[in-house]
């Protein structure tokens, strides 16, 4: 395969702390204070169905992501799991983006690394759960791209075999390159890294590019870039005026079924 | 030219069979388009002209069906999909544009906002007309950080406004019959850059929790059953389908393609029954469009009690033999 | 002072961290139960650099140190005791040839220990006692180009399962150490106890009968075998007993937690009581404490003081972290009530565990002695 593989990864809240996220009401924005941060669950697979298809492909596999600086730490466990070097797309202006802005900043950073002939993301991210930014980054590439991808088998250099799930069962579906592909978990299951690995990966670059390297407008990308805006949040509740019943288990079960059919529910 | 079709929802369909979160969507872009005031719903569709699914998009709601010419043009393919779309949305610059939250849906919708350049919100729980600065404009609200937090997402300044909806979010609904037409519309293929090799569908799940009309719903509080079998036989009895929340399916007693909740599947049964649940944001948000609620947990306090319509406070080994009889004799009297 | 673990401490604590849920989490209550060797597990942590974890890349090791090695063990005893034990045992030997041993010795046993694909024991007790060397009867004789040993060493770790082993034997008035590998004639392992703790690593007794072994199987300097062992069983055994004792002291202390803030009682969680509050204090002060003389000794030997130097640091974080590992079990399965000492909820097992790593590489008391020594000298 000519060219580099892209894997685009995220760093998020830790999956086990997610409920205790607060909510900046008034900003829209999430208050992520003493919340742990880890690479997104779904984009470790990501990491491994690059590797993977480098064993077979003898390509570099580049990791990428968009993110403050803190994010770093996402980019160097790519790295530890064998990536070839990491760029950071760093910058101010970046946050706050919405889908379309992130999918514009991640294309200026795949334009700008070059000779990118695939790109690897994880389905769907943790927290904000979207799972828009792979279709939308192919878009603006004008890539093909499949989501939902439980199996990746390369072919010639020049088109990929994959599965992906959908509702109703499974698709093969070749897909020329390049090609954007999004992973679920079901693909594989990422490696650990391994002590040397681990020691090695302080020794290899992380690029960091601000929005002037990535060859983005600041006003494309972030929050000036995003079409969709917070406007309120709430606490969720679904009240409704219900009976709670009192009484014997016996008294109580011959009100509910009287009332269910009462109202043909049964 | 006048804007006659405000509200333009996607219509995904496999072997003449509509996808039921398409048709709730069509109900909800009704009441949409009247707090627009009045505006036409268009139902969007490709890969199809059968008279049986545009019959019945009529009667689920849409006005009128854009409808691509070009058959070959497959659900499968997302760019040429989006291409259609978005051509065609440019042309009639359609208010809002609405999506199933589906594996193939997403993607389409996903190119074809970049395509408009325009706001799209996943997997929203709820859609609201509302008037932002003199502006009206749609408040699609999605469920934040573990189902805890509601968030209200707007897009004031582009249009169309998109949105992508879960299946069981808006239950479908139908209407009096609508005077519509089927405009066909010129539509061209994409290069072909990706080449579906085999469509394997799975066996069909009968009993699929958002696709029931009765749902009976388990969670940690089943513990105390010491099995399953009791309220598998409720779902049967009821003839209904049995589901769980996340520990249930943790726990092993529920699969995982039944998990109901912000990681599984979302539902609008006309009766929900739920057995141990504590009522965790996580589930009831994605259960809120049900008709009618019967909760039965031993906690006083558990959060379910607040959003049902029926509550019966009380150790499942006592209340589930007694409702599964109580029902069965009702059943046996017809 | 800087107490911030390094970028690589802590990705190889996450790396850990998930192998343990991964590989132990799920089978730990029917490891224990099955109370077998686990090759299988330990070649897993070979594979990613753990068994060299503190041996030089030269010799096939990954050579990360010994707070990587301090975290690695906390992290895999907070989920199962029994394999944070394997590193206590088996890399106290390899320590004592990498510091000891002639460079063909070096070159002949560290890269397949440190790829597990063997094991080895190191025996210093006999039935005289552990804690007092002096009381060693093996014999070593040096006849020709061979020492001939006699004598048996008992309650071994590891020695059913053993591909070699190093030994302290007398040679005349003084001890000398010895590499002796499995199929030398004269060498048998018998045995295999039935303890009630640590389940997958087996103790028995290495027996040896006009056992041949060569010359150059000689550790260290004739007469400085005392030394060798003591050196291995200081630096890497009290050090490793602490870290694995510090780790079932959090895997005890982390479901006490949970079970507390999940089970009600007079409508409200436990955790809520100041009973249980205070016990979870106790708990989590004491866990705290001896991490952190853990990690110090740990960090000492990195430093690069002597297992001499750094005795005081390693016999406080060996005393203090055995002694607070049973005591937070016990809380633990307080706190849990009628649950507690269901095998099923594996606090149980957390005890067992605790009680075995008094004795480990020194007891209590003798812990106690040496801080006494350095305290009046």
């Amino acid at each position: 395969m000519p060219g580099d593989i892209a894997v685009c990864i995220k760093q998020v809240p830790h999956p086990d702390c997610l409920a205790k996220l607060s909510l900046d009401a008034a900003r829209g924005t999430v208050n992520r204070e003493g919340v742990p941060a880890v690479i997104n669950p779904v984009d470790r697979n990501a990491v491994e169905a690059s590797l993977r298809l480098r064993e077979k492909l003898r390509n570099r596999v580049i990791a990428l992501t968009m993110g403050p600086p803190a994010a770093r730490k996402a980019l160097e466990d790519a790295l530890a799991m064998g990536a070839d070097y990491a760029v950071h797309l760093c910058d101010r202006a970046f946050a706050g983006a919405d889908t379309l802005a992130t999918a514009r900043a991640l294309a200026g950073g795949i334009r700008s690394t070059g000779g990118i002939a695939l790109i690897i993301c994880g389905n769907t991210t943790i927290d904000s759960g979207t799972g828009q930014v792979a279709a939308q980054l192919a878009e603006m590439l004008d890539f093909p791209c499949v989501t939902d991808i439980e199996e990746i088998m390369p072919e010639d250099g020049a088109s990929l075999l994959v599965k992906r799930a959908w509702e109703q069962g499974d698709i093969r579906v070749r897909v020329r390159l390049p090609a954007v592909l999004a992973v679920n978990a079901k693909i594989n299951q990422p490696r650990l890294p391994n002590v040397l690995d681990i020691m090695a990966a302080r020794q290899k670059e992380i690029k960091e590019w601000c929005a002037a390297d990535a060859k983005v407008e600041a006003g494309c990308v972030g929050l000036a870039g995003s079409p969709t805006q917070f406007w309120q949040a709430g606490e969720f509740h679904a009240r409704r005026q219900g009976e709670i019943l009192r009484g014997s288990p016996d008294e109580m079960v011959a009100a509910a079924v009287d009332k269910l059919k009462k109202l043909e529910l049964i | 030219m006048k804007n006659t079709h405000q509200v333009w929802v996607w219509i995904e369909h496999h072997k003449d069979v509509i996808n039921v979160g398409s048709l709730g969507l069509l109900g909800k872009a009704r009441e949409l388009a009247q707090q627009l005031g009045g505006g036409n719903v268009a139902a969007v569709l490709a890969g199809t002209d059968s008279p049986q699914i545009t019959e019945e998009l009529f009667s689920y709601g849409a006005d009128d069906i854009y409808l691509a010419d070009d058959k070959s043009i497959s659900l499968f393919d997302s760019e040429s999909c989006a291409g259609f779309v978005a051509g065609l949305a440019r042309e009639h610059k359609p208010e809002i544009m609405l999506w199933g939250a589906t594996s193939l849906g997403k993607e389409i919708a996903a190119r074809a906002a970049v395509k408009l350049d325009t706001g799209l919100t996943a997997h929203c729980i709820a859609l609201d007309i509302v008037e932002i600065d003199n502006v009206t404009q749609l408040a699609a609200s999605v469920s934040g950080w573990g189902g805890n937090a509601i968030i209200r997402i707007i897009c004031p300044q582009k249009r169309p406004q998109m949105a992508t909806v879960k299946a069981g979010i808006f239950p479908p609904a139908r209407f009096e019959k609508r005077q519509g037409g089927i405009i066909r519309v010129k539509a061209a293929q994409s290069p072909a850059r990706i080449e579906v090799i085999e469509v394997i569908t799975a066996p069909e799940r009968a009993d699929a929790p958002e696709q029931a009309e009765v749902v009976v719903a388990g969670g940690w509080g089943m513990s105390s059953l010491g099995g399953l079998e009791q309220a598998a036989e409720l779902a049967k009895l009821l003839g209904g389908s049995l589901g769980g929340t996340r520990p249930s399916v943790d726990a092993g007693w529920i699969s995982h393609d039944k998990m109901i909740g912000q990681s599984g599947v979302s539902i609008s049964p006309r009766l929900l029954i739920t057995l141990g649940v504590s009522g965790a944001a996580q589930f009831t948000s994605t259960v809120q469009s049900s008709k009618f609620i019967m909760a039965i947990d031993k906690n006083p306090d558990a959060p379910i009690f607040e959003m049902a319509d029926l509550g019966i406070i009380g150790d499942l080994p006592e209340i589930l033999p007694r409702l599964i009889e109580k029902i069965k004799a009702v059943k046996d009297k017809k | 002072m800087d107490f911030n673990l390094t970028r690589e401490q802590e990705m190889l604590r996450d790396m850990v961290r998930e192998f343990a849920q991964r590989e132990l989490a799920p089978k730990a209550l029917a490891l224990d139960a099955k109370g077998e060797f686990i090759h299988d597990i330990i070649k897993k942590t070979a594979e990613l650099g753990l068994v060299g974890i503190i041996t030089s890349k030269e010799f096939g090791g990954t050579g990360m140190g010994h707070l990587a090695r301090m975290l690695m063990i906390e992290e895999l005893s907070r989920i199962y005791a029994s394999l944070g034990f394997f590193f206590q045992t088996g890399q106290i030997g390899m320590y004592a040839i990498e510091n000891f041993g002639t460079p063909e010795q070096k070159q002949k046993y560290l890269p397949a220990l440190c790829k597990a694909d063997k094991i080895i024991s190191t025996a210093l007790t006999e039935a005289g006692g552990g804690s007092d060397p002096s009381a060693i009867q093996t014999t070593a004789e040096l006849k020709g180009d061979e020492y001939i040993i006699n004598g048996r060493k008992v309650m071994i770790s590891e020695a059913p399962v053993c591909d070699l082993a190093i030994i302290v034997a007398k040679t005349g008035d003084k001890f000398s150490a010895f590499i002796v590998e499995k199929g030398t004639p004269g060498f048998t392992t018998s045995g295999k106890e039935n303890y009630v703790g640590l389940r997958s690593l087996p103790v028995g007794d290495l027996v040896f009968t006009n056992c041949k072994v060569p010359k150059a199987n000689l550790l260290g300097q004739e007469g400085k075998g005392l030394a060798v062992a003591i050196g291995g069983i200081s630096a890497v055994g009290r050090t490793g007993v602490a870290g694995v004792a510090l780790g079932t002291a959090e895997g005890a202390y982390a479901a006490a937690v949970k079970y507390a803030k999940e089970r009600k009682l007079y409508g409200k969680p436990i955790a809520e009581l100041q009973a249980i509050q205070y016990m979870l204090v106790d708990c989590n002060m004491e866990i705290e404490t001896a991490r952190w003389l853990c990690y110090k000794a740990a960090v000492l030997l990195d430093q690069g003081k002597s297992p001499r130097d750094a005795g005081d640091d390693i016999t406080r974080c060996k005393l203090y972290s055995c002694d607070i590992a049973s005591k937070v079990a016990l809380r633990a399965i307080q706190i849990m009530g009628g649950y507690g000492t269901i095998p099923q909820y594996e606090i149980t097992r957390r005890l067992n565990d605790s009680i075995e790593l008094f004795t480990a590489a020194g007891t209590q008391e003798i812990m106690k002695n040496t801080l006494a020594r350095s305290i009046i000298a």
